[in-house]
């Protein structure tokens, strides 16, 4: 499935490549006008559930411009700099050089080993990415992998966590993806993806249904220039499973634990599995 | 393998995961490669087999039933992450942080940390039931002592004081976090869990000191020694004499007064009795002056 379309596998990544490079470079702006900055909202509340633990190492797939790597960043950082503060709280009889060295360590090390690496098919996307990082700020611990989700150019068991916001209904298998993601999460490692769902309100549900196939493709044409890209953006969603169905998908690739949170009356969800 | 495969049976059904099987590789150090013919022979499992190329995992037989037996490996897995866990209390506290340091001595992902609550709730009730559970195990095996003859049966007051004293002492590797975890124990979705805890060991303490009563004095004795075991534990809190010298004075001032108050009850109960009897009395007298008490 293409959208409403149907086209061959192969084509189908193609086509999704092409959508991908003519809306990078305005992916930002569309996705803050169409969810009207909600967006952020979730993707805050994917990192907090994620809750990273310093000395993790995230595996940011179909990640282009960077909103989770960045994220998880800014929340390692504060969690550093809260855990030195609780060590030299512990420790009241420091001498003032010992102060003065943990300082230091957080100075040289402020991200305490965490790192992401930033896996996107896209180029495009990925170019987008690295030049707001620069413009950001963001330079440590962060990389940058072109590479496809049914087919990871990764080691087996390497990543602490695993995430894929918004990427995976856009993948051709996502049984493949499924499983690699499985195949390089490390013991204990966790797998999260945020995608569009199922609303389960149903006034709600027409309204969701009457902003996105009137509004939406608008908005692309205006603010993008490209209306096309969009039509297949909400046809994408409404092609996407359900939350109990994506579920069953996640226990078949070999996942425990595996739950889902809905935001906004369902118009995303959360979905978790650990490999245990 | 066939070793392995006997001494570590209820995790027969996690030899899908990676998990398990890696921290029994850990402790044995065989090659898991070898261990795939052994599980499917003997170990089924009923999780979807994946392709053989991503490495050894048992294969699919289908069979139905055996899905409790997975879910009490998962839970049997949270378990020994926070036992881990709980070596790391003093040093993180009752939180998330001390539980990714325990999956990490087990060989898992510091993420692992994830399956649990942020606030470290089930961390500290995991540790209070490992509490309860000794406990009760101590006060078995000084039952049997007794029932053998080895030792003398303790008088009631003495009972208390030496179970709640046992009890209590389990807190001092970590009493320097415990009133952090007292106030997470008190927050609204914790209640529950915590009260049963509570009541299930104040249950068992009196069970073994011998209450055979199935009367109203059940529910005065549970709220006696909850009251008692209470306050002793806040008492412990901000105790700082040596080896808690004053907790365990305070404790025996509360059971000694708490056996006199079995006196008083009576005491109380005959007086409320007569006085009952003394109001019944005025009201029919007043009925009678009434005359609401005349047969026509």
């Amino acid at each position: 499935h293409f959208g409403f379309q149907t086209v061959s596998e192969e084509e189908k990544g193609e086509k999704v490549y092409q959508v991908f490079e003519n809306v990078a470079k305005k992916y930002d702006i569309m996705n803050d006008s169409m969810s009207l900055g909600i967006h952020r909202v979730w993707k805050d509340v994917l990192v907090h559930k994620m809750n990273p633990y310093p000395g993790t190492l995230l595996l940011d797939v179909a990640g282009g411009t960077g909103d989770i790597a960045f994220r998880f960043i800014n929340y390692v950082r504060s969690m550093r700099e809260r855990q030195l503060q609780r060590k030299l709280k512990h420790h009241q009889n420091l001498s003032w050089q010992e102060i003065a060295d943990s300082y230091q360590e957080e100075a040289v090390k402020p991200l305490g080993d965490s790192q992401v690496v930033v896996c996107d098919i896209n180029k495009e996307m990925l170019k987008v990415g690295r030049q707001k990082a620069q413009h950001l700020g963001y330079s440590e611990g962060l990389s940058w992998v072109v590479g496809n989700a049914e087919e990871l150019p990764f080691d087996d068991d390497k990543f602490d966590v695993y995430t894929i916001a918004f990427g995976i209904r856009n993948v051709t298998h996502i049984d493949l993806a499924l499983q690699e993601a499985y195949r390089v999460l490390k013991p204990g490692g966790r797998f999260l993806c945020l995608e569009f769902s199922q609303v389960n309100n149903p006034l709600l549900s027409r309204l969701y249904d009457l902003y996105s196939f009137q509004i939406i493709p608008v908005l692309g044409e205006v603010i993008a220039g490209d209306w096309k890209s969009y039509q297949y953006l909400v046809e994408s969603i409404r092609r996407f499973p359900p939350q109990e169905e994506f579920k069953a998908m996640i226990e078949d690739a070999g996942f425990f634990k595996v739950d889902y949170q809905n935001l906004t009356s369902g118009i995303v969800a959360i979905h978790s599995g650990f490999k245990l | 393998s066939v070793v392995r495969c006997q001494l570590y049976p209820p995790q027969r059904a996690f030899h899908a995961s990676a998990a398990l099987r890696r921290a029994s590789d850990e402790h044995k150090k065989e090659p898991s490669a070898s261990s795939s013919q052994q599980q499917f022979d003997s170990h089924p499992s009923d999780r979807q087999p994946e392709q053989e190329h991503q490495g050894p995992r048992p294969s699919y037989t289908g069979q139905g039933g055996q899905e409790s037996e997975d879910y009490e490996s998962e839970e049997q897995l949270q378990h020994r992450i926070l036992t881990a866990a709980l070596e790391f209390v003093p040093e993180h506290g009752w939180t998330a942080e001390a539980i990714a340091e325990g999956a990490k001595t087990l060989g898992l992902s510091v993420a692992a940390a994830g399956m649990f609550h942020n606030d470290g709730s089930e961390l500290i009730l995991h540790f209070v039931s490992q509490c309860n559970t000794k406990l009760s195990e101590l006060l078995e095996q000084e039952q049997k002592l007794v029932q053998l003859g080895e030792t003398e049966k303790k008088t009631t007051d003495q009972f208390l004081r030496d179970a709640v004293e046992a009890r209590l002492r389990m807190l001092i590797p970590y009493i320097e976090k415990w009133p952090q975890a007292l106030s997470i124990l008190l927050l609204p979705h914790n209640i529950p869990s915590s009260l049963n805890l509570l009541t299930s060991m104040i249950d068992d303490i009196w069970h073994y000191a011998g209450d055979q009563s199935t009367d109203f004095n059940w529910y005065t004795r549970r709220a006696v020694l909850t009251g008692i075991y209470n306050t002793t534990e806040l008492v412990m809190m901000q105790d700082s004499s040596p080896d808690f010298e004053e907790t365990w004075r305070f404790l025996e001032n509360r059971v000694a007064d708490a056996m006199n108050m079995g006196n008083t009850a009576k005491q109380v109960q005959s007086t409320g009795e007569a006085l009952v009897q003394g109001l019944m009395g005025a009201a029919v007298t007043i009925k009678n002056l009434a005359g609401l008490n005349q047969r026509r």
